[in-house]
């Protein structure tokens, strides 16, 4: 890879890779590991686009897929090394965005499922729902009512009504 | 007013710098790794595949009568193979705690040495093999007597003028001198061009990554 390649191929996506890594991981340590492997996986894959999707699809579609399977992977070693009682969703978050109310939504978007917490990301990423059933992989016309069950999740998490 | 979850995702990052792309020195490290342990898989593969086919080869020479090429193959192969072994030896010593930069380097001198040392055994291997053909068919069992005999006797024939060296027609020895001595001289070139069919790929992306680093370096 070429250095040019990271500045034209993945910087200019590097908000949205940020931001679904920061939905998946609950360290600084943790998000830079997932950053940097979904860079590194973005790379690998490259030769693999064949242009049947926008490259922007194809980078969401990657960094979701990296950030799900090393979710998966350290469910695993958590729950090998761990008691049983402490899940990864309930380690103490200790990095944060500066705005507030944003970190509230962070936590509540984390409590979510695995491929809500994309969907909803990518929603308000103001992808479309042709766009997010592509990177999730499933039918766009389910998108729309998905989105609106999430958010309804998302507001009573935020109201305390559900943990 | 309460605030839809829209707002507050674009207004919190509107305002924050938190998306700013951490460091990813790192990811030098992972991908010289990764290059450098893809082609070890190939040079295992490669070298595997050579000793799996100078074993059939030598079963199917018996078989079809040229037991001497069979045999000069499989020498020569395995020599081969036991030097490139070594060599691969070596790469796996390389140290993976080194920085990127050093490792690369590292494997940068291996890769020229590993070149150098096959470019000189080309000059040999490819003439060998050249020879073990022509031996081969030149004692292959043809109704009673050798082919490379049975062959001459049916140029004497048609050209009995022809001259003979140890029973050998003469433009035949200068043919043969010709091609060995060309494979001699192009054997390294061959090697090479061989290498760069097979690892091409991997070589340029690695000069690609040295490239990089070098430039982040400066």
């Amino acid at each position: 890879m070429s250095s040019d390649f990271y500045k034209i191929s993945i910087l200019p996506f590097a908000g949205i890779i940020i931001k679904l890594c920061r939905a998946y991981t609950n360290s600084q340590q943790d998000f830079e590991d997932y950053y940097q492997e979904v860079c590194l996986q973005i790379w690998r894959s490259k030769d693999n686009f064949r242009e049947e999707s926008q490259w922007s699809t194809w980078v969401y579609r990657i960094s979701l897929n990296v950030c799900l399977t090393l979710l998966k992977k350290k469910k695993n070693n958590v729950q090998h090394f761990v008691s049983d009682s402490v899940t990864v969703e309930e380690t103490e978050d200790n990095y944060a965005f500066s705005d507030e109310s944003l970190n509230l939504l962070y936590d509540a978007i984390r409590k979510l499922s695995e491929i809500d917490r994309a969907i909803i990301m990518l929603y308000l990423e103001e992808k479309s729902q042709k766009e997010i059933a592509e990177i999730i992989g499933t039918n766009p016309n389910n998108i729309g009512v998905r989105v609106k069950r999430i958010k309804i999740r998302l507001k009573k998490i935020l109201d305390g009504k559900i943990n | 007013m309460e605030r839809s979850i829209e707002n507050i995702w674009k207004e919190g990052f509107l305002k924050s710098d938190d998306l700013v792309a951490p460091k990813i020195n790192n990811l030098y490290n992972q991908k010289s790794i990764h290059i450098i342990d893809k082609f070890k898989r190939m040079f295992k593969i490669n070298l595997i595949a050579i000793v799996a086919f100078s074993f059939a080869f030598l079963v199917v020479s018996f078989f079809v009568g040229i037991p001497i090429t069979g045999v000069i193959f499989f020498v020569t192969l395995s020599v081969l193979v036991y030097i490139n072994k070594k060599l691969l030896n070596e790469l796996e010593k390389i140290d993976l705690g080194e920085s990127s930069y050093q490792y690369l380097k590292a494997f940068n001198q291996w890769k020229n040495k590993q070149l150098s040392i096959n470019m000189k055994i080309s000059r040999f291997f490819y003439p060998i093999i050249f020879l073990a053909m022509i031996f081969g068919f030149w004692f292959k069992d043809a109704e009673g007597m050798y082919l490379g005999e049975r062959l001459v006797g049916e140029i004497l024939v048609g050209f009995p003028e022809i001259y003979l060296v140890f029973g050998i027609p003469l433009i035949g020895i200068v043919i043969a001198i010709i091609i060995l001595v060309l494979l001699a001289f192009f054997g390294a070139r061959i090697y090479k061009w061989d290498l760069n069919v097979i690892y091409g790929n991997v070589f340029k992306k690695l000069e690609e990554l040295m490239t990089d680093i070098e430039s982040l370096r400066s």
